[in-house]
């Protein structure tokens, strides 16, 4: 059991901290361009991150999809997913693994899915590849706009404001419309360039109607391996 | 304990006033107790919790029994202490506050934590208004008046599950039920302020056993914990249940050891060694698990298989809750007049029971069958029967407790039934929902939905598994209701052998 009272090290790295703490705050942080494109760089290097994705306003009628949440190691991942069907949310679990898809519905195990199937549904994988995900599509944000730092989840983080267009959005999830632009802003840590928050705006499932998706990002570099369940 | 204020009686003058504002906040608290039941579906889409998570509003319903059972206890002591306006204000705050919570949660631990506000709140209000009952009435006038107290609490309960789902049904939504209590509060508020604000009421220095209180109230916790099946799939009670169970049953042994020494105890424990007390804790507390069943699943059972909305599984369910109040009524006779605890209490229990078996015989088609062509179906006199069985046990049973501890401990003998019946829902439910969930999953591991795709038969493969998925819900449900039954039997052996008779009238 360690003694009361400050000893050498200990006082060294506080002090190291402040030092930290200061120079953080003093350097003036980074435009909305940059942190765009550092982040998008820092997320799509990762070793895995823990993610939740929310889906409100009105979610179309085409669109069963209403949160999913898991973790995830770009292109494997393991996540629960809310689906709504006739007025209910049903939830099932969903691992993208070694190239295979595997879905554990309401009853019974694990099963192996085919694209055709999975695309049928939600193929989670599109929200995070490199070229056509989400951390792709910050880089393709334009006339990114950075505002006052602001707590996300305990965390100070600079939201970056932007348009996205629709196409865009489609390649990440393909029930969005095509048409148009999309308000989108992304809350970044600087420095350290972690995105924590990532919200779409717009009238993403029906031309009338307005709806939001929020994505919230954590455990950034906890390493995340996902292998495939056993069947049956 | 509640002792009562002479002085209360003197200075009141609107002594009804008064008795039926404190009750009017009563019977809106005890409304709420099983409000839930039929809401609760609407209540886990709101907080984004899928249908076949149902584990997860488990502490939705124990988290209200859990904070009515800590404030309880503790709440009479208070109200000695800071005066009896003054607390059942801050506790019907308390309770709006929850509700409050409870309207606006955006995710289920704000959900839970408004729910178990309300419990606190609420369940604190039934000492506080029955020590102000007492008050402000002699001890020869008290009795009708408690007794009306109590009948309020009852009533409140009964239509409780009603009230929910006819609100929760209409365009209102699930909310206004909570909603609709802050306004009511705040009305009472007003009308009792002359009150709250004078401090002319009688005060004395409480003797509350904190400590007492404390033990009693970490161990039930402890329980709810370990008996919480988060994720059945794997296990029928909780992850931490081998560490959880033997704390909370050091926990009651530190209660039950600290309860001999203190001078104010909660519960004189004296008095378990006497069969007659114990065993009609014991059938109190079965009696209470098999009400919650009920209560819980058969709403659930109606919106899952019957596909009822929220105003129908109520009015199915209420089908039970009105045999309640009947076979009090029925109970409290057939004892006088069999002169018998132990017979009468056996006898609703065994009811209850046969009830119970009916109900596990229950299939697709069992809310259609007409009884001797009457516009009544069969499964409406079962429900029927259930409720009353449920009934006719009360009076005897609680009868028998008083009797034993005669009129000086009556006020905390009444409380004591309360608690009793509270520990037997909390504990009931807990087991019963996990374990029913587990058999659930343990029956369908196997069962593999179809996969729609390149498949030309999936519509009727889907459908067939759909059949399945429903004969599996009816099995778990069958189970549950069998289960029941035989810890209602095992009741009604605990009060044939252990009731005493009643005593002889005085004057004979």
């Amino acid at each position: 059991m360690h003694t009361a009272g400050a000893s050498p090290p200990r006082v060294v790295a506080v002090g190291l901290a402040v030092v930290i703490g200061v120079t953080a705050c003093g350097a003036p942080p980074p435009d909305g361009a940059s942190l765009l494109e550092r982040s998008s760089q820092r997320m799509l290097a990762l070793r895995g991150f823990h993610f939740q994705m929310q889906i409100s306003g009105f979610a179309g009628s085409g669109e069963p999809v209403q949160s999913a949440q898991g973790d995830a190691h770009p292109p494997d991942l393991h996540a629960r997913v809310n689906l709504k069907e006739g007025g209910v949310l049903l939830e099932v679990e969903v691992i993208f693994a070694a190239g295979n898809i595997y879905l554990k519905a309401f009853t019974g195990g694990w099963q192996q899915l085919t694209a055709a199937q999975v695309a049928q549904f939600f193929d989670a994988r599109t929200l995070f590849d490199p070229q056509t995900g989400l951390f792709a599509a910050m880089r393709d944000t334009t006339s990114p706009t950075r505002a006052g730092s602001e707590k996300v989840d305990g965390h100070d983080a600079y939201p970056v404001g932007g348009v996205v267009q629709a196409s865009r959005v489609h390649e990440l999830l393909p029930l969005i419309r095509d048409q148009g632009a999309y308000q989108a802003t992304y809350w970044i840590e600087s420095p350290g360039n972690n995105l924590w928050r990532a919200r779409l705006r717009g009238n993403l499932f029906d031309a009338s109607q307005a709806a939001t998706i929020v994505f919230d990002f954590s455990n950034h570099d906890h390493p995340v391996s996902v292998s495939p369940p056993p069947l049956g | 304990m509640i002792t009562p204020f002479r002085s209360a009686r003197l200075r009141s003058v609107n002594r009804p006033a008064l008795l039926a504002l404190t009750g009017a906040g009563l019977f809106l608290a005890s409304l709420d107790a099983y409000v839930v039941v039929t809401a609760l579906l609407p209540m886990l889409t709101s907080v984004h919790i899928a249908v076949n998570r149902p584990e997860q509003a488990t502490p939705i319903i124990t988290g209200f029994l859990l904070g009515y059972l800590a404030a309880m206890p503790i709440a009479g002591g208070l109200s000695d202490r800071f005066g009896r306006i003054r607390v059942f204000a801050a506790c019907l705050a308390l309770f709006a506050f929850g509700s409050f919570l409870t309207a606006t949660a955006p995710s289920l631990s704000q959900l839970v934590t408004g729910r178990l506000l309300q419990g606190a709140g609420g369940g604190a209000l039934v000492p506080v208004v029955l020590a102000l009952a007492a008050d402000l009435y002699p001890a020869g006038d008290r009795s009708p008046v408690l007794g009306a107290v109590s009948a309020l609490q009852e009533i409140g309960s009964v239509l409780g599950p009603l009230w929910g789902g006819l609100i929760t049904a209409s365009s209102f939504g699930w909310t206004w039920i909570f909603w609709l209590n802050i306004p009511v509060a705040a009305l009472l508020f007003w009308a009792l302020w002359p009150e709250i604000r004078s401090s002319a009421e009688a005060r004395r220095p409480a003797n509350l056993d904190w400590l007492g209180a404390l033990l009693a109230t970490a161990g039930l916790a402890l329980l709810t914990l370990a008996l919480y099946a988060a994720n059945p799939e794997q296990s029928p009670v909780g992850e931490g249940f081998f560490w959880q169970a033997p704390l909370a049953a050091v926990c009651f042994a530190l209660f039950v050891w600290h309860e001999r020494r203190s001078s104010h105890p909660l519960i004189n424990v004296v008095r378990f060694r006497d069969a007659s007390f114990s065993g009609s804790a014991l059938t109190n507390a079965i009696a209470g698990a098999g009400l919650m069943v009920a209560l819980v699943y058969i709403p659930v059972l109606a919106n899952a298989v019957f596909s009822m909305n929220a105003s129908g599984s109520a009015l199915l369910l209420f089908r039970l809750m009105l045999g309640i109040p009947i076979g009090a009524l029925l109970g409290g006779w057939l004892a006088q007049r069999l002169r018998s605890y132990r017979f009468v209490a056996a006898l609703g229990l065994v009811l209850a029971a046969i009830g119970f078996v009916m109900l596990s015989g229950w299939n697709q088609d069992s809310l259609n069958g007409h009884l001797f062509g009457l516009p009544l179906t069969v499964a409406t006199g079962e429900l029927f029967l259930t409720g009353m069985g449920l009934g006719i046990e009360i009076a005897p049973v609680s009868a028998a407790l008083l009797d034993v501890v005669g009129e000086a401990e009556r006020g905390a003998g009444a409380s004591f039934l309360i608690i009793m019946r509270l520990v037997g829902m909390l504990v009931g439910f807990s087991l019963v929902a996990g374990f029913a969930l587990w058999e659930f999953h343990r029956a369908t591991a196997h069962l593999l939905p179809p996969l729609p795709g390149l498949n030309p038969t999936f519509a009727s493969q889907y459908a067939i598994y759909l059949l399945k998925v429903r004969q599996a819900i009816f099995d778990e449900y069958h189970l549950i209701f069998r289960a029941t039954a035989i810890a209602l039997m095992v009741g009604a052996v605990v009060a044939a052998a252990t009731l005493r008779p009643l005593p002889r009238p005085r004057w004979q």
